[in-house]
């Protein structure tokens, strides 16, 4: 018992940052829900979850080169083109629609994985290969939607961006008003595919050897390389994951939007969300801590901050200013251990 | 929260949302209220009315990119005629923000205020398309939704706007008319394009372009893209100045002052040249008009915030309201010119000569909205 009271105190201790992103989370969201006139409701919750799940999902595409040491400057761009992608073809009949979803997520990923292979064979940094790919990624989907629109099917637009009994009753899966289900029903559905997502994907990846390859090279690549890890194979792995998350965030983008919009300037500033997001929740850009449930967490720190806007009275030439000074504030949380120690070493004791 | 209360909340919630009746505007048949001030867009346009509420109301406006000078002019604007007697009794609460070229977010700051409760959200769209949801929930919970500006591919929504196509097709006309007159028929157009992806940037350029194509000269066009920044613009055109040596005539949608200093820098004589309504532009055209800057310059309203929620409340007020509100195209050409009353020679470049609409009783001009500062307006 005490052993495992230690161990908890200790992984506290060495995830500060997580930890302390994830109080602020809390608190954040706890006071905004009580100044909304409708605080703690079901459509609240639902609203706030639609308008997070692209940022989370990029902000945990961008959590994997960043444990690297690397930055991708593409996941912005992946997550456009795999909009535009989507927009094309998730619609028709069930089956064509769930194909649809698979070439969106496939493209995506594919794309990823070219990433990963220039790094690696190509020998060019991450932040330099990705800055030309992404270019390539927004000219794709500028050539595949010139002009925004498209057409993504209205019953699964509708019931994924809804709570579970609209899901349940869209697609008549069985009868909703059934008693055992109205406990579970008000969970929205944008909420449960970040946590499928999240903890079926990241967790178990996290765990095999090619995941922990990728936090030994952020932490010492050359001592990596000496312990006879997959150094290349996690590279490659870590690009193309970050693929995959950034095209979900696409996929959902269209499924929210119905359309598709190859926007260049949405596409820049969700990457650079994307890379604050990393930090406020707990990965350092030095690569080796960190992880992508506290990107997650980092994703809706950045959002719950924007949410605040619309119920306090804040000029509205100032909420950048406002929003930034947040920002910094909640970075800064996380390094605070940091500035106290004299040996940087002790941070992983 | 306890379980219960977030059971009940949840089932409240599940019957209001499978309520089939699905609540929001009519289609009613015209005439619409004033239609001096909301002219409908043709004879085919719908009218729509929304059950009466009572007053004061909570409006909001959601605004998407902000950071250029046109932007800034029209959240000032919206704050001031909020102030305005006219519409201060009919306001309760009033609230702006601004989400960036962000789609995800501004679709939810639109479902929050519908979900605070707010009777009327007017907004720019990021998008000509993806609105679907939030039109469905404004349309349930009886909000009346204006977009602006940058409008909706859409008819279930009331929209204010100036015929974009038409502005286009203007500025097009009059670059023909003035080279015809100096016995150009064929030659070189260089088209300054907006922010692409948006509804006002596609339909400028196509009514540009039809009209040069249906001119039959042979003009050929070339394209470049200036965000209707002064800045990229500029750049821009400089780049292409550099490339193709020399244009009979600049066709663009914005960042004008940017084309103005660009020809300069370059030594490109004067040739015609049409724009948006920066003052800065319209200074440029009255000093150089006998040099040959013939200039036309059209302006997209940073007032039409002002209309739009004047719309808005007009609507709540259970008036027939046109579909698609037509804003009259403020035009000025270099014949028409006039120091302190559509341009002033004594203020700063970089804000929009066009704001007020007299019709609409909005009468908050360029240079006393700009001269305000914040503390004045809050």
């Amino acid at each position: 018992m005490a052993d495992k009271r230690s161990a908890l105190a200790t992984n506290m201790r060495q995830n500060v940052a997580f930890y302390s992103a994830i109080a602020m989370l809390v608190a954040l969201y706890l006071v905004y829900n009580m100044l909304h006139p409708r605080g703690f409701s079901a459509a609240v919750l639902i609203q706030n979850s639609n308008e997070s799940v692209a940022i989370v999902f990029l902000a945990m595409a961008q959590t994997v080169p960043v444990l690297l040491g690397g930055l991708d400057l593409s996941v912005g761009a992946i997550m456009t083109l795999a909009n535009c992608i989507a927009s094309e073809v998730v619609n028709g009949s069930p089956l064509q629609i769930v194909l649809g979803m698979i070439i969106t997520l496939a493209t995506g990923t594919a794309f990823g994985l070219v990433n990963g292979l220039i790094v690696v064979y190509g020998r060019l940094q991450p932040i330099i290969a990705t800055l030309a790919t992404g270019a390539v990624a927004v000219g794709l989907a500028l050539f595949i939607r010139p002009v925004p629109g498209g057409n993504v099917d209205d019953d699964i637009s509708w019931a994924l961006t809804n709570d579970l009994y609209e899901f349940v009753d869209t697609y008549g899966l069985f009868d909703a008003d059934a008693g055992w289900f109205q406990t579970i029903s008000w969970i929205p559905v944008p909420l449960l595919i970040v946590v499928m997502i999240a903890f079926g994907v990241w967790l178990p990846f996290k765990r095999t050897v090619t995941g922990r390859t990728i936090y030994a090279i952020g932490s010492a690549e050359g001592a990596a390389y000496m312990s006879g890890l997959p150094i290349d194979r996690a590279k490659i792995a870590a690009f193309t994951l970050a693929g995959f998350f950034a095209a979900c965030g696409g996929l959902y983008l269209a499924i929210q939007t119905s359309s598709g919009n190859a926007d260049i300037t949405q596409a820049g500033a969700y990457t650079l969300n994307s890379i604050a997001a990393v930090v406020v929740g707990g990965t350092s850009l030095l690569g080796g801590v960190g992880g992508a449930i506290g990107s997650l967490v980092g994703a809706l720190i950045l959002r719950v901050i924007s949410f605040y806007f619309r119920i306090v009275s804040i000029d509205p030439l100032l909420q950048p200013l406002v929003e930034g000074l947040v920002l910094l504030v909640a970075v800064s949380l996380g390094a605070f251990r940091t500035l106290r120690v004299k040996n940087q070493l002790n941070l992983f004791r | 929260m306890k379980l219960g209360t977030l059971i009940s909340t949840a089932v409240v919630g599940l019957m209001l949302s499978t309520s089939l009746s699905l609540a929001g505007p009519e289609i009613v048949s015209g005439p619409g209220v004033d239609p001096a001030c909301f002219a409908p867009w043709n004879a085919d346009t719908k009218y729509m009315q929304w059950p009466t509420k009572a007053g004061p109301y909570k409006v909001a406006v959601v605004n998407g990119f902000v950071g250029n000078g046109w932007r800034i002019q029209m959240i000032k604007t919206a704050k001031a005629f909020a102030e305005d007697p006219a519409m201060k009794d009919k306001i309760a609460e009033f609230k702006v923000v601004s989400t960036g070229t962000d789609a995800p977010a501004q679709l939810g700051a639109i479902e929050d205020f519908i979900n605070q409760g707010y009777d009327a959200i007017v907004t720019i769209a990021v998008s000509p398309d993806g609105f679907d949801r939030v039109i469905r929930l404004a349309d349930k919970n009886n909000v009346v939704l204006v977009p602006f500006d940058n409008v909706l591919d859409t008819d279930k929504v009331m929209q204010v706007n100036e015929d974009q196509l038409k502005m286009g097709r203007m500025w097009a006309q009059f670059a023909l008319d003035e080279l015809k007159a100096k016995g150009v028929t064929s030659g070189k157009i260089l088209e300054v394009r907006g922010l692409p992806g948006n509804s006002v940037d596609r339909d400028r350029s196509i009514g540009i372009n039809e009209t040069f194509k249906a001119d039959g000269g042979n003009w050929e066009m070339v394209s470049v893209v200036g965000n209707w920044d002064d800045g990229t613009t500029q750049k821009v055109v400089a780049d292409a100045i550099a490339v193709h040596g020399q244009f009979d005539a600049v066709v663009g949608q914005g960042g004008s002052n940017g084309v103005i200093q660009a020809l300069m820098d370059a030594g490109h004589p004067w040739v015609p040249v049409a724009g948006e309504s920066e003052n800065g532009y319209r200074k440029a055209i009255a000093k150089y008009s006998d040099e040959g800057l013939k200039g036309i310059s059209i302006g997209q309203s940073p007032g039409l915030v002002a209309i739009a929620m004047k719309a808005a409340v007009s609507a709540l007020e259970g008036n027939v309201m046109p579909q698609l509100i037509s804003v009259p195209l403020p035009v000025a050409t270099y014949k028409d010119l006039e120091d302190g009353k559509n341009y002033w020679s004594d203020l700063p470049d970089n804000f929009f000569t066009v704001n007020e609409f007299p019709p609409c009783g909005v009468n908050i001009s360029g240079p006393s909205i700009m001269a305000q500062s914040e503390a004045d307006v809050k």
